[in-house]
Parts: structure tokens; C-alpha cells; sequence
């Protein structure tokens, strides 16, 4: 895949002072450069397009670690989230990115490596514990991973942590640096899927299923342990015929019996996002379904409709394999019971069956 | 001329004649009432002399006091002092800003007005200026809203009323803006006939840009179906009875699963023959898991006769989310 070319660089003020920044700048074909002081600066970058092609190296001030906020009345995996950088290269349709508007371009946390330490802290801390840290909330994990170096700096990180993991989440097939990094053990990388007719019309600027699950079966080949998240799942025309392909390939492609975890996760978003994604993506049909406020505010298809999707994607992802780690995102327990048949009732149940598919799956 | 100078200003005896009825380009008034004022000036005359200055084509313009000019015309006066700009040196945008200033200090604008004066500060500055620097003083949230405020300015008069006077909200305007003038008139126009409160303006125009993607079918041609006309000629409704029938006649179409639902729920429900003052509820939108059961009485005795009909009541295991199968 193809990510669209960084034209410019915007250096906050203290970001020079770490190394790298220097890296990235070398590893760019001499952008332009600017540098400000973030108190007195303006944004410029215009509302439909988010300014992509521009990237801000930040030296983050705010927390680096946090758990997944999860969300009111739903079950959430208890994972968390590691804050490398915010916005992403992709231009999903769906994407909740959209709602932070008045932080355009992509940005990059270069005081990452420094703050390693505090991480590896906590981590070290809590031996009883078991850390399931992502990238991949407000950045595809691999999406810059060319000019971040990403996935090199932190699989170096977590190796030898035997009470963590990373996992990496993305779109994209770019696994160049994780095929060149030595450190895979304590890596998870997973891909976010989707049927090709959501990939063709909403999923702007990733590559196709296919591309992405012969990406998966590459790392999976070079011992990479892998996941894949079908969310968000979207209901339209032939939706069942359409989330088949995707399991299709990945009989083709993939070893079931090496995959840590697949979860599902119906489209919700929050009220405000609606009126936004009309305005940047006025030929998009994934808003014409039946959604509802949930019990956290956000919208989400009617239940049923939802139950309906999960049952479906049960009984086939069953058919394929029957230990792939199925679990279901930001959902209720009566949603688990009748879309996946059992439940792990609460956010606790969730994270520690979550957390032995890590014990079993990724070497100590 | 600096600011000392130009309140010092000699005032010269002018001919109200000579102005428009309209604002013209430094005033930034609508939507207001000068009643208060005529009593005012009654009661103890003009107390500030308006400022004014003569234009390209000979005739004045007033850069602070239109109001005043309006309430002395209505009181059939002839000619008023006034303090004389022309010669002040003052550059068009200081005119603005000077009844910016005169009027801000006083009052808050109404949304007209403030669209009103962006699209005449944005013919001197530019928005990036107006972002920086009057966002915040005319009480502006966001970029977004600088672009929604000017849109209004594009309005007939009587739907600047409505928005001048808080029946239509700048939401509303907000989710207008990408439409083509005739939808928005059409819409704007249905909100004023029906009187739609905010939330209700905000569900109509939601529904109706749902329905008309997942259709195919414009706006206006929603607008222009059968039903809609009717509803509007019905006589066995008042306006707040036909808004909620319109809404619920859209819901239903952009939701018809739900819907059908909901009806099917209250149909069995209904079909249990309850005492009277004994009633049962799905959760919003059924996301929840709970049903809730409500019952209304007069005293204990009244609660167990209600429990015990109740207890007896038959069909009660068919209370359940109507989607699923019976078991």
C-alpha cells in the first residue's frame, strides 16, 4: 500500500531536544519545516481533509499509559492503551478520529523512548499482573511505522517483559520494520478486517482484505503471533456474503490454531460524529441502519441487529476453528449470551480470559 | 481624529431623511424593538448623540445609533443632532468596530446580528483575523460556527425572525448548512408553521436527511409527498399534535424495525388486560435488559388487589423482547 507523502513538518517547541525527531527528519525526503511554540500557534489545517500530509512531532506532556476507558454498561477487554501519537493516514469513513478536528494532522509523540522507562516501571511493579498494552486507539499501529520506527523501538521494550505483551493493531500491510525487528516473542500483531465491499467504499487509503491477511500470514510464518478484530462490523446489502470473504481468506492464509484472539465489534459512535462524517463522506450508506442510543450515549444498532451479526460470525468463524479466542467489543452480557452463547459477565471475566489466551499463546 | 477628538465632536443638525431604513454597512441591529427606547427618549430625551458619516452617493450612513434613528423616525421627528464622521479619517473597518464596541458593551448580539457582522467584517479582514480575534469577544465556540452564523444572513426575513427571536436554533442552522436553499427554506419554513421546539427542529432534520440518503430522494420531494401535505391541512389537529404525528410518522419510516417492534411490545402488553393504573416498560430502545413494572395505587389494600389480579393475569409469560421467538 501507498501512504500518502508527508509534504511538511511542524516542530513543537521542545521536540528538537529528542532524538527522534532527528530520526524521523532523516528518514523523510526534506519536507518543510516549521517550528512553533504550540501556545501561540494557529491551526490551519482544513476540516475535510484533516491535514494528512502534514506531521507534528510533540513532545507529549500529558500520560503516555491508560487503561481503555471502556464504556458504561458494556464489557470492555481491559486493555491498555500505549499513546505513541494521534490521527492516523487512513481516512475511514467511520472513524471517530474525525470528531477532533481541531487537532488536525498527524502527530507523533517523540518523547516516547524516554518515557519507556516510567512504563517499564509499572510494568515491573506488578509481576502478578498481566499487561495487555495496545498502540492502536488513536493511530493505526503500522500506518507510520516506516518514518516512526515504531515497532522496533517498542518490541525492544517489551522483550523479556514476561508480564506483558504489545500489541500492534492496523489496516495496513506494512510490516517491513516487524519482519526486520529480532524481538517478536512478546508481539501481537493484529488486523482489523472488514467485508470487501466496507474495505472498497468507507476504509479510504487501506489496502484490501486480501493484502492485509497475507501481511497477517507473513508475520504469522515468522513467528509473530497474530489477531484480528472484525470491527467495526457494518450491516449492508449481502453484509453476510460480504464478512464471508474475509474468513474465506483467512482459511486460505492463515493457521487458526496460532491466532491469540478474534473479536467483533458492531459500528457505534458517538451523537456528534454523525453529523461529521455526512459532511466528509457524503456518499456513505453506513449510517442508514437502525441505530440507537446505548447506555453510554453512544449509538449503536438495535440490539437484536446486533445479536443477529455476532450469531452469524459465531457459527462460521466455529466452522473454521473452534479456538480462536472469539470475543465480543464494548458489549453487554446479554449481548454475549445470545450473540456468543456464554459471557464473561463483567470487564474482570473479560481481561482474565483474555489474559491466559496470552499465557497460552505468547512464550515466556 | 483619536477617540478623544471624536467625542468632542461638534454635533450638526441632520435631516432624518437622509437615511435608509437599513442598517447599512456599520450597524449591526435586528430583530429588535424600540418601544423601550421611545419611552425613554419621551421621558428624558436623546441622552447620546448618534454618530454618522456621509457615503459615496451623498447620503449618511450611521456608524452608532441606529436604533436611536429609528425609535426618533417612529416618533415622527424631523431632524436630530448628530456628530459628523466623515472627516475623521476613520477607515470603513474602524466604522464597523466602532459600533461593534458602541453596541457590545451594552448587550449581546442575537445570532442574525452576529452573522450580520461577520459578513461585514469578512469584506475587510480575514477569517483567520476574525478567528483570532473576535471569536471569543461576540461569543463564537468554533470555526464551524463562524461559517453556520454567515449562512444565516443568506435567510428571507421571516426566517431571520424566528432566529433572531430563539425559535430556531443555530444547531439547526448548523445541519442546514450544507443543503441547497430551497430544502432549507422548505425545512425552516415546516419548523415555523409546526413550531417545533429545539429538540424536535433537531429529530425532523436528522429524519429527514436519513430518510432522504437511504431513499434516494430529495428533500423536497419527501416535503412534497402526499401525506406530509395532508397532515398539514388537517383540521382535527392542533400545530403541537401535527409536530408529533409528523415525527412519529418520519420515525417510523426511518426505523421501521424498531418500530414494529415497539408496536408489537405495546400490543402484548395491551393484550394482558391489566387493572387499570398497572403498567409495564421496555427499556429505551430495548437495550437494556429489564422491563419495569409500574403500578398505581390508592392505598395497601388497592396494592394487593392490584397484586393479586396481577399474579393471576394470564399471558404473563409472554412478556419478553418481541423479536424473540416464543418458548
Amino acid at each position: 500500500m501507498k501512504i500518502a507523502p508527508i509534504n511538511k513538518i511542524i516542530i513543537e517547541k521542545g521536540a528538537d531536544e529528542y532524538e527522534q525527531t532527528s530520526a524521523i527528519l532523516k528518514r523523510l525526503d526534506e519536507p518543510l519545516v516549521e517550528r512553533i511554540s504550540p501556545d501561540r500557534y494557529r491551526e490551519k489545517g482544513e476540516f475535510m481533509d484533516m491535514d494528512k500530509n502534514t506531521l507534528r512531532l510533540i513532545p507529549f506532556k500529558g500520560e503516555f499509559i491508560k487503561p481503555c476507558p471502556g464504556t458504561k454498561g458494556y464489557i470492555c477487554c481491559g486493555y491498555l492503551i500505549l499513546h505513541v501519537g494521534m490521527n492516523c493516514p487512513l481516512d475511514c469513513s467511520y472513524c471517530i478520529l474525525q470528531a477532533y478536528f481541531n487537532q488536525p494532522s498527524l502527530r507523533v509523540f517523540v518523547n516516547l523512548e524516554d518515557e519507556l522507562n516510567h512504563i517499564g516501571h509499572i510494568i515491573d511493579s506488578h509481576p502478578e499482573r498481566i499487561f495487555r498494552i495496545g498502540t492502536g486507539e488513536l493511530i493505526d499501529s503500522l500506518a507510520l511505522d516506516h518514518i516512526t520506527g515504531w515497532s522496533n523501538t517498542l518490541s525492544s521494550f517489551f522483550k523479556g517483559r514476561g508480564n506483558a505483551v504489545l500489541e500492534l493493531k492496523t489496516k495496513t500491510d506494512l510490516i517491513g520494520g516487524l519482519l526486520s525487528s529480532p524481538y517478536r516473542e512478546r508481539v501481537i500483531v493484529s488486523w482489523s478486517l472488514n467485508s470487501p465491499y466496507i474495505v472498497s467504499r468507507e476504509e479510504h487509503g487501506a489496502p484490501s482484505v486480501e493484502k492485509r491477511i497475507r501481511a497477517a500470514k507473513e508475520c504469522q510464518e515468522e513467528g509473530y503471533v497474530i489477531g484480528f478484530h472484525f470491527d467495526p462490523l457494518l450491516r449492508h446489502t449481502n453484509g453476510k456474503e460480504g464478512y464471508l470473504r474475509p474468513l474465506e481468506m483467512m482459511d486460505k492464509y492463515i493457521d487458526p490454531k496460532r491466532i491469540i484472539w478474534i473479536s467483533l465489534g458492531c459500528l457505534r459512535y458517538i451523537p456528534v460524529l454523525k453529523s461529521i462524517i455526512r459532511r466528509r463522506h457524503p456518499r456513505t450508506d453506513i449510517l442508514d441502519g437502525e441505530f440507537i442510543p446505548g447506555l453510554d450515549g453512544k449509538m449503536r444498532y438495535f440490539k437484536p441487529l446486533r445479536i443477529e451479526v455476532y450469531s452469524f460470525l459465531r457459527e462460521q468463524i466455529e466452522k473454521w476453528a473452534s479456538d480462536t479466542g472469539l470475543y465480543l467489543c464494548m458489549e453487554s452480557n446479554e449481548v454475549w449470551m445470545e450473540g456468543l452463547g456464554w459471557s464473561p459477565e463483567n470487564t474482570g471475566g473479560l481481561s482474565s480470559f483474555l489474559d491466559k489466551r496470552v499465557q497460552k499463546f505468547v512464550e515466556n | 481624529m483619536g477617540i478623544k477628538m471624536i467625542s468632542n465632536g461638534i454635533p450638526i443638525l441632520v435631516n432624518l431623511e437622509e437615511f435608509d431604513e437599513a442598517p447599512g454597512p456599520n450597524c449591526m441591529s435586528f430583530g429588535f424593538g424600540i418601544k423601550t427606547l421611545i419611552n425613554s427618549i419621551e421621558a428624558v430625551g436623546l441622552i447620546n448623540t448618534p454618530f454618522v458619516t456621509r457615503n459615496r452617493e451623498g447620503r449618511l450612513d450611521i456608524v452608532a445609533g441606529y436604533r436611536r434613528i429609528m425609535a426618533l423616525k417612529a416618533m415622527k421627528y424631523d431632524r436630530i443632532n448628530c456628530i459628523d464622521l466623515s472627516d475623521s479619517g476613520l477607515s470603513a473597518l474602524e466604522k464597523l468596530l466602532f459600533n461593534l464596541y458602541d453596541n457590545i458593551s451594552i448587550r449581546r448580539f442575537n445570532e442574525v446580528e452576529k452573522g450580520m457582522i461577520l459578513k461585514r467584517m469578512m469584506l475587510y479582514i480575514s477569517k483567520e483575523n476574525i478567528e483570532m480575534h473576535y471569536m471569543q469577544l461576540l461569543g463564537i465556540k468554533n470555526r464551524r460556527e463562524i461559517d453556520i452564523l454567515m449562512k444565516i444572513d443568506e435567510f428571507n426575513e421571516t426566517i431571520k425572525k424566528s432566529i433572531a427571536d430563539g425559535a430556531i436554533s443555530t444547531n439547526t442552522i448548523g445541519l442546514l448548512y450544507d443543503f441547497d436553499n430551497r430544502s432549507s427554506s422548505f425545512i425552516l419554513k415546516c419548523i415555523s408553521d409546526l413550531r417545533l421546539n429545539f429538540n424536535q427542529q433537531l429529530k425532523y432534520i436528522d429524519y429527514l436527511i436519513d430518510i432522504s440518503i437511504k431513499e434516494g430522494k430529495s428533500i423536497t420531494d419527501i416535503m412534497d409527498e402526499d401525506w406530509f401535505l395532508e397532515l398539514l391541512k388537517d383540521e382535527d389537529l392542533n400545530t403541537p399534535q401535527k409536530a408529533r404525528k409528523m415525527l412519529n410518522l418520519l420515525r417510523v419510516r426511518r426505523f421501521p424495525f424498531l418500530t414494529n417492534n415497539e408496536k408489537e411490545f405495546d400490543k402484548r402488553i395491551k393484550g394482558l388486560r391489566f387493572p387499570v393504573g398497572v403498567s409495564i416498560k421496555h427499556s429505551p430502545f430495548f437495550e437494556g435488559q429489564d422491563f419495569r413494572l409500574e403500578i398505581v395505587f390508592k392505598d395497601g389494600k388497592e396494592l394487593k388487589e392490584k397484586i393479586d389480579t396481577l399474579a393471576q393475569a394470564e399471558g404473563l409469560n409472554g412478556i419478553r423482547d418481541p423479536w424473540r421467538e416464543d418458548s
